[in-house]
């Protein structure tokens, strides 16, 4: 019995132990990025972003390009003679941790502006919240519908699904030639159901023909009842409007089940290592559209992908570009307005024209919708993505 | 149609055998100690990740990671049993449960700080086991030889289980124990060592379940085990808690109902509709479809 007993104690107390190790170890991190809360001398942008959940991959890059960014700027001298600091939090992908992190860049860390989260999901959810306290969040990834109408102190810095998922159907069907698609969307996702939509209206639009709509949960890991049901169909194409992880599963399962030929088409969410990853073979060949390609860069590009490579020893990628750019136009609209009071800055941030930066040359029209031009096509070549095709954007 | 209906039915088949694998470690430890282990989803996420090791680290030959999967997650299990339900064993029913739970949330947070959050791929199965090829069944329906050696595997384990529960000793012993504890251990059953036995057959059966599922899906995640222990905890309720037809049973079912979701187009219902079938059969038989009636033990 005492045995059992020390034993017991010793493992509650080795949980304990962990536990607060656990927690501890956040708030240090926290503290020492949000150091200086009452600082005057530095201007404050909170990074809200997902380190270590599902979309990883997107917020550690964003991170990534806004401190070379960050750093660039603070070697010049920094915006209206203060040093730029980031405030990094990482809300694990989980919407709810989004909100409290907002809340707390507003309350606690004070921040003229919040860039992030790239994905729409989580932008909507904690839009409204800095929108609402009149603090800029520029989100530099979210794609979907319904991101700025929140209000104006709502941006994004991003290539737009409504731009590029017309202009990859357009090349899907008029220059590729397949016709009968499958179309599947992820359920539980803003982005995929969105993207969904304008990819139904530009495929019937351009006279596609969509020969099954199947859907999936994110986060789910058999789509072997959904592939079944396609392949049922004989399709020539299947188009996948959610992210890099069930896309890639997805055609490993339609490999499996002897589908040899057929190959993935779909939105910037397919984006990353993790899609080949997971799909290996199976998602060669894969197309997908970008607003950011280090092939044929232009000169600013070229700069930028040269640091980031001297900087984080790997190739820039979109999400570095948008972080390095939706970091730079906002101080660059401080600039103009001679203040880091959002409620100033605001109108010169809307007011940005064909601002050149390294992910292309970025417009906010009067609803704050960004214009990106270019658009690029990528395709899945020895896991890589390469440039296909580049599609201008009229202005 | 009917050859769509087909296939849904051996990707059922498939999904199922694996849901039963885990749902009898739920459905055996039930049975004798009358605890629902809610880290048994976890321990089939650890069965995936030791398996996955073995495979890509050790670079063992997938049997031998299979079996090293199976034999790695029995100690685990006992393990678990010794720490967190053993000395809760004289307490409310209550207190062993949210002792489960907590001893889930631990290792699925264990499992993400050590693996991280991002999914792992298994390596592709022509590497590790055979070219995926795919055999013409009646109809146009296909399966996979990936399915067969998944269905085939399942059943062996589940024929090994049963054999051993009807004519071994400790078989013996354990369905004396799920019986009447006391009358068990008054009988001279070592009930503790009983006990333990149950655990470690069922948690291997659950890493086989994990290795399997890691080979057939080719991804492996930290959180993988809560929606499949959750599934296989239904199975088991649907074939009846504690028995163990039952708990192959209902998972086989489980399975089959979610793909002919799928085949009807209700992909994304294909959760709600699992859990449909549970609530309807626990409302029309409430002790499921196995179960006997239970006796409430003073």
């Amino acid at each position: 019995m005492f045995k059992t007993k020390n034993l017991f104690l010793l493992v509650t107390f080795i949980l304990i132990a962990a536990l607060v190790a656990g927690c501890g170890g956040g708030q240090t991190a926290d503290k020492e990025e949000g150091g200086g809360a009452a600082d005057a001398d530095v201007v404050k942008i909170g990074f809200l972003g997902d380190l270590t959940g599902d979309t990883a991959v997107y917020g550690q890059n964003t991170l990534d390009g806004m401190k070379m960014a960050a750093d660039e700027l603070n070697a010049a001298g920094g915006v209206l003679g203060k040093q730029v600091e980031i405030v990094v939090a990482d809300h694990r992908y989980d919407k709810a941790e989004a909100a409290n992190i907002v809340q707390k860049f507003i309350n606690q860390d004070k921040v003229s502006a919040i860039v992030g989260d790239p994905t729409t999901g989580v932008t909507k959810a904690t839009a409204p919240i800095s929108n609402g306290a009149e603090v800029v969040q520029m989100s530099a990834g979210a794609t979907g519908l319904g991101v700025v109408e929140i209000g104006p102190y709502v941006f994004r810095n991003t290539l737009l699904d409504t731009v590029g998922g017309p202009a990859t159907i357009d090349y899907m069907i008029n220059e590729l030639g397949f016709t009968k698609v499958a179309l599947i969307t992820a359920v539980n996702s803003d982005f995929s159901v969105g993207l969904s939509k304008i990819f139904k209206d530009a495929i019937t639009e351009m006279g596609g023909e969509i020969v099954i709509e199947e859907s999936l949960q994110e986060g789910d890991t058999d789509f072997s009842g959904q592939i079944s049901n396609i392949k049922n169909k004989s399709p020539e194409v299947i188009v996948y409007s959610g992210y890099y992880t069930e896309g890639g599963l997805l055609m490993k399962e339609a490999r499996k089940q002897g589908m040899a030929d057929i190959i993935m088409i779909g939105g910037d969410g397919l984006q990353a290592p993790t899609f080949w990853e997971l799909g290996g073979d199976a998602v060669e060949g894969s197309i997908s559209y970008c607003g950011f390609s280090p092939e044929q860069p232009t000169e600013e590009t070229a700069k930028f992908i040269a640091d980031m490579q001297a900087k984080f020893n790997k190739e820039a990628d979109l999400f570095n570009a948008q972080g390095y750019d939706a970091l730079k136009i906002i101080c660059a609209a401080m600039e103009t307005a001679g203040s880091a009071d959002p409620k100033v800055f605001v109108e010169a941030l809307a007011k940005t024209k064909e601002y050149p930066g390294v992910s292309g040359v970025t417009t906010f029209l009067e609803n704050q919708e960004p214009v990106k031009s270019p658009v690029y096509l990528l395709q899945v070549k020895d896991q890589q993505w390469t440039l296909l095709k580049k599609v201008p954007v009229e202005m | 149609m009917l050859s769509n209906l087909l296939v849904q039915l051996i990707n059922g088949i498939a999904l199922g055998s694996t849901y039963a694998l885990i749902a009898l470690g739920y459905t055996m430890v039930y049975g004798i100690i009358l605890l629902i282990n809610f880290a048994h989803g976890e321990i089939f996420m650890a069965g995936a990740f030791v398996g996955l090791m073995l495979v890509t680290v050790f670079k063992v030959h997938i049997i031998f990671a299979f079996l090293g999967a199976m034999l790695f997650c029995m100690i685990m299990g006992v393990i678990i049993e010794k720490i967190a339900y053993k000395p809760l064993r004289r307490s409310t029913r209550l207190a062993a449960l949210i002792s489960a739970i907590g001893v889930s949330i631990f290792l699925s947070n264990l499992a993400n700080l050590v693996f991280g959050a991002k999914p792992t791929t298994f390596p592709p199965t022509e590497e590790i086991l055979f070219k995926i090829q795919t055999y013409e069944l009646i109809a146009g329906a296909q399966i996979t030889n990936l399915q067969i050696l998944t269905i085939v595997t399942s059943a062996v384990l589940m024929v090994c289980l049963q054999y051993f529960i009807k004519k071994s000793r400790i078989g013996k012993a354990m369905r004396a124990t799920s019986q009447d504890y006391d009358t068990a251990a008054l009988m001279g059953v070592n009930v503790n060592r009983i006990i333990s036995y149950t655990f470690a057959i069922g948690s291997s059966l659950a890493a086989a379940g994990g290795v399997l599922v890691g080979i057939y899906f080719g991804v492996v995640k930290y959180n993988m085990g809560f929606m499949v222990g959750l599934k296989a905890f239904t199975a088991a309720v649907l074939g009846g808690i504690g028995s163990i037809p039952g708990a192959m049973f209902g998972g086989l079912l489980l399975g089959i109902g979610e793909m002919l979701a799928v085949a009807l187009g209700l992909s994304s219902y294909r959760d709600a509709i699992a859990f449909g079938i549970l609530i309807l059969v626990l409302l029309i038989k409430p002790t499921g479809l196995f179960g006997t009636q239970i006796q409430k033990k003073v």
